[in-house]
């Protein structure tokens, strides 16, 4: 099986095609930077770019990818320099840090298709993306100043 | 507007197709909007068994009033802030297909999946609707945007729709048989699409 | 020194779990390391520095979100003035030399704020010491600044790398030599500086507890007893075994009670990947014996609560004579309320690596607590403590799950069943079903106003299943460290008092959730003031100001067993000036305000973790009975503040983890098992849910109290306040849900 990730094609044999794409990158291709928190998409933690858009790869069966490009967080930008990562840091967005992985991915879908999202936008997009931390009041700010692309 | 007009209309209105999902149904050469023996009565008859699978949560959770899709048997809006989004297929960061994949999952509180998966357009909302209400939705092309031909093939065709009698683990199967429902349909508009009066049940 | 296995158990029993660390560390540790001068000179267990200036600091700590990995290196580095951007922050594993390694009670800074100013001003005056004696200059004129020694009057400087070659072979000078840096001169603590991990964080590149790789590692989950106690019988591992990458499956031995932090036993199935180790689990068919919890009903178990709180319990604490004031008061008026079990939910499940090999095991856990997770380890594999050791990576969340290591002794005995590393990874659903659950609790209380509306009679019981329970089985009586928050330290000034405790047992495995029985005892206690308040026609926040009564340390009366989280009253008095201070605060800044229709304002404030909280909450009721929060105002003292910012963030955090557990929290327990199973039916705060948050810290120069959990009590009751002003329902029982309006 080829699955595209990051831009680099990986060949991956003897894959059982219903094995969720999470456990692919997380133990197969040694992409921990995405993140298992339920396994039933209800908290966001394991959220990839599925050819762009926000996917929940806990529940996306392997085989069901084929030709599309995934993006996790470890291709977000080769440097951590995408301005949500870098507003993620001067915002101190993260306190255990372990969903936010799944909150830029989610975050940056929506940029993606609305650079100059409303509330109403963030919380429509990252509703899916728990937060035990309670990081949600800066996440919000950390979007507004990506999205205004200064301080 | 008579129903022989309205039928008019939506053959000539088949072509802004805005299905529920792909492929795009072929019309069935088997319905014919013309009279059959009963008439209006047994297409009423026949309309009380479309009703009551439109109605069904399954049917009728991807077909909500409002902005929210429903979920579960009990219809209930759908949890994390889901909302219908300008093309029904949910908004941006949260689309239908961000959790929704191709089939199913083994538990109940999966997403359950089908090769497409978005919500109907809010013209074609089944919830809250009364059968005489249903009954002229489904006759107006211009909230449709399907003639009758396209709508049996819909409801026979649409694999979505073919969902409701597969939906896997924890939902109830819409409880009649999809056969019984596509003949009910087609025996309805066959009698020319009658509407059933204010307060029928 | 050493803690045994023995004496870590007696502290937690005597002195309260949750709050051990008071620290278990004598003097600072310090000694100059022989060695060769290109070696990095060892100052001290927390300290080294490298001949190139490069500073090494130690995190004893665990991180879990609070920021404290980069706080206590920054407060050593400031003392030391060493420049931060030069520090490498190294995470300590279990090492009992460190004292107190449980991250666990907020007391963190509290108890090693001290310890590390001490460490860097030591150093700083070997690198002071070691540079006068190479200019050949009295050490008085010789200053520490910027990473460097100087010395002004020939204006020379030398690095601090240049001069651990000398500083190696000084003596450390007696801590009471020691001149620690004036408040003026502070370059980082108070100031705020970024934490160590923000950016691996936000690079995706921060390495978690199920993030850990070993060459030859399996992955495993374990089927555990849906019913705490039951006993395996038998299982049929056929399907299992024909998973694709399932290897073999191994049978953990069940625990003997007490359960501590054992291991609850079971079957684990070890496989090449998670995924076959999930799939693998499913098809396990286990038969599990009979336990004495099978019929635990959580439901019937809250009436049980109930009927023990309608009769009387152990005295507390006592003034005055309640009934008298009872009998006296112009209004009488009774109150009960309850709260649920909760489960701790962090983000990342419970996971652990273990290498068992004939050395000894090694393990890399998220915990809050390696040198539990040592000695646990030790206990399950009958080896030596020092046999084992414990690397502690990034916590994706505790509140207070983490400090109990069963998940990490799991590993180690699958690792030594199969001879080679065993990664243990528990699903949502293990974690919500055999969690240490926050306890079930039910209060009641009576109260009196006399003719001018002031409180004049005050009785209130509490009754909940102990965390005793956990370290002795069977106990049904509550330790001092549980009454102790929230209960024994009762603000009000009523003359005529009486705190009681009534005896529960527990049915499911008990621990610490964040703050702890301050989350019962304050809703308990917040909104009965508050129905106090509407009782004497006043306004809530200035009946909250009444009843707190006028500024002075809190006296708690003879006989009253009160551990004040293992500081002495002296230093950490209950302050209530300084309570009365946040009060006023947040009525200032936020109470009184125009509000839309259907909704209201409520108020609660409390001292936990020596911080001083007090919280304003908005909510919003519709027609259907609907909660939402539009907003939180929360003011904080916690005294001297080390990182600003963090501490921001963690008061946002508590504000998003109280509305959490006041609106949607709830674990159910029918015949003996856990109902919830996952997010969806065990529900937190979502962004869409959360409010517009502000915070005000108040500057102090008080004695540092703990952050992390303090902002978490005052926000239930101030919710359930603002439901009953925002529709005229009082609601008594978390979590909170008001009625549908009728008509």
């Amino acid at each position: 099986m080829k699955l595209t990730i990051n831009g680099e094609v990986r060949d991956l044999p003897s894959l059982d095609p219903e094995t969720p794409l999470l456990w692919v990158l997380r133990d197969e291709v040694g992409l921990t930077g995405t993140k298992f928190g339920c396994g039933m998409a209800q908290c966001g933690a394991c959220t990839v770019h599925v050819d762009g858009q926000a996917t929940r790869s806990c529940v996306l069966p392997v085989g069901q990818v084929g030709e599309r490009e995934v993006t996790t967080i470890e291709g977000l930008s080769p440097d951590g320099s995408h301005p949500l990562q870098e507003a993620w840091v001067e915002l101190g967005v993260a306190q255990c840090g372990y969903c936010q992985a799944g909150q830029l991915m989610s975050a940056a879908c929506l940029l993606e298709a609305i650079p100059k999202p409303t509330d109403d936008d963030i919380d429509a997009a990252m509703a899916g993306n728990l937060c035990r931390c309670g990081t949600y009041p800066r996440i919000r700010a950390a979007i507004h100043r990506a999205a205004g692309g200064g301080k | 507007m008579t129903r022989t007009l309205r039928g008019l209309a939506a053959l000539a209105l088949g072509t802004a197709l805005l299905g529920c999902s792909e492929p795009d149904p072929q019309p069935d050469p088997e319905v014919e909007p013309v009279a059959v023996a009963g008439g209006a009565p047994a297409g009423l008859q026949a309309f009380d068994t479309v009703y009551a699978v439109l109605t069904h949560p399954r049917c009728m959770n991807c077909h909500p009033a409002g902005d929210r899709p429903l979920q579960f048997d009990d219809s209930r809006s759908h949890a994390l802030n889901v909302q219908r989004g300008p093309d029904d297929r949910g908004r941006v960061g949260m689309r239908c297909t961000t959790c929704h994949q191709q089939a199913n999952h083994d538990s109940p509180h999966l997403p359950p999946g089908s090769p497409v998966w978005r919500l109907a357009p809010k013209a074609q909302a089944f919830e809250g609707r009364s059968p005489r209400e249903l009954a002229l939705q489904l006759s107006d092309p211009e909230q449709t945007h399907m003639t009758f031909e396209e709508l049996v093939a819909h409801v026979r065709d649409d694999a979505l729709v073919g969902w409701g009698w597969a939906p896997g683990p924890g939902r109830a199967p819409v409880p009649v048989a999809r056969e019984e429902f596509v003949a009910a349909f087609k025996a309805w508009v066959a009698a020319e699409a009658p509407i059933p009066e204010e307060g029928s049940k | 020194m050493k803690t045994t296995r023995r004496g870590f158990l007696r502290g937690l029993l005597g002195g309260g779990a949750l709050v051990l660390g008071a620290p278990l560390l004598g003097p600072v540790e310090l000694f100059a390391q022989e060695g060769p001068a290109a070696e990095a000179w060892r100052a001290s267990l927390w300290l080294a520095i490298a001949p190139d200036g490069a500073v090494t600091i130690v995190a004893h700590r665990s991180e879990m979100g609070t920021g404290i990995r980069t706080c206590l290196p920054a407060v050593l580095a400031d003392e030391l003035e060493a420049d931060l951007g030069q520090v490498v922050i190294e995470q300590a594993p279990g090492d009992a030399r460190y004292g107190s390694q449980n991250t666990d009670g907020s007391c963190s800074i509290v108890n090693f704020y001290e310890t590390m100013r001490e460490v860097g001003a030591t150093a700083r005056h070997m690198l002071e010491q070691a540079a006068a004696q190479t200019w050949g200059v009295p050490v008085g004129e010789c200053r520490a600044r910027e990473h460097a020694v100087h010395h002004a009057a020939s204006e020379r400087s030398l690095g601090f790398g240049a001069l651990v070659a000398v500083a190696a072979t000084l003596q450390a000078p007696d801590k009471g030599a020691l001149r620690l840096k004036p408040r003026s001169e502070w370059r980082y603590v108070g100031k705020g500086f970024p934490t160590q991990d923000a950016a691996t964080i936000a690079r995706g590149e921060a390495t978690f507890g199920a993030d850990v790789r070993l060459t030859g590692m399996k992955f495993v989950t374990v089927a555990r007893a849906p019913v705490l106690g039951a006993p395996l019988v038998r299982y049929d591992a056929t399907a299992t075994l024909e998973v694709p990458g399932v290897e073999r499956v191994v049978e953990l031995p069940g625990f003997k009670p007490p359960h501590l932090f054992q291991a609850l036993g079971g079957v684990a199935v070890v496989a090449s990947s998670t995924w076959a180790a999930i799939q693998g689990r499913r098809k396990l068919k286990v038969t599990w014996g009979e336990s004495p919890n099978d019929g635990y009903d959580s439901q019937a178990f809250r009436e049980q609560l109930l009927e023990a709180v309608r009769a009387p319990g152990q005295v507390l604490r006592e003034a005055g004579d309640v009934a008298e004031g009872r009998a006296a008061a112009a209004k009488t008026f009774a109150a009960e309320y309850t709260t649920p079990l909760l489960a701790h939910a962090p983000m990342e499940p419970p996971c652990a690596l273990a290498h068992v090999t004939e050395a000894g095991c090694e393990a890399w856990a998220p915990t809050q607590n390696p040198q539990a997770a040592q000695d646990t380890v030790a206990a399950a594999l009958g080896l030596p403590k020092e046999q084992v050791t414990v690397h502690v990576t990034l916590l994706g969340g505790g509140f207070g799950r983490k400090s109990k290591p069963d998940y990490v002794a799991e590993a180690a005995l699958v690792s030594r069943a199969i001879g080679a590393p065993a990664q243990v990874v528990w699903t949502r659903e293990d974690d919500l079903r055999h969690d240490y659950y926050h306890a079930p609790a039910a209060m009641r209380f009576e109260g009196g106003l006399d003719e001018g509306g002031r409180l004049v009679s005050w009785q209130q019981r509490s009754a909940f299943s102990p965390i005793t329970s956990t370290f002795a089985a069977g106990s049904t009586q509550p330790a001092p460290f549980e009454h102790m928050l929230g209960a024994t330290d009762l603000p009000y000034a009523v003359p005529n008092l009486r705190i009681e405790s009534c005896p529960a047992p527990a049915h499911v495995r008990i621990g610490w959730l964040r703050s702890v029985c301050n989350i019962w005892h304050v809703f308990g206690a917040s909104s009965f003031l508050d129905e106090a308040a509407h009782a004497a026609g006043a306004d809530p926040a200035e009946f909250l100001l009444q009843s707190l009564g006028e500024p002075r340390e809190l006296e708690l009366g003879a006989g009253v067993n009160y551990p004040n989280y293992n500081k002495p009253l002296a230093d950490y008095p209950i302050d209530l000036g300084r309570l009365r201070g946040v009060v006023e605060r947040v009525k200032a800044r936020a109470w009184g305000r125009e509000l839309p229709a259907g909704h209201g304002l409520g108020i609660a404030a409390h001292r936990s973790f020596h911080a001083y909280v007090a919280a304003v909450v908005e909510a919003a009721v519709d027609d259907r009975g609907r909660v939402r929060v539009p907003r939180v105002d929360l003011v904080v003292d916690l005294g001297l503040v080390i990182n600003p910012d963090r501490v921001r963030a963690q008061m946002e955090g508590s504000i998003v983890f109280g509305l959490s557990l006041a609106l949607h929290g709830e674990i159910s327990v029918e015949q003996g098992r856990v109902v919830q199973s996952n997010f969806h039916d065990y529900a937190v705060q979502r962004i869409h849910e959360a409010p517009e948050i502000h915070v005000e810290l108040v500057e102090s120069d008080a004695l540092p109290g703990g952050a992390g959990e303090p902002g978490v009590p005052p926000i239930a009751p101030a919710l359930a306040n603002a439901i009953f002003a925002a529709c005229g329902q009082r609601l008594r029982d978390l979590p909170l849900q008001p009625e549908p309006r009728r008509g």
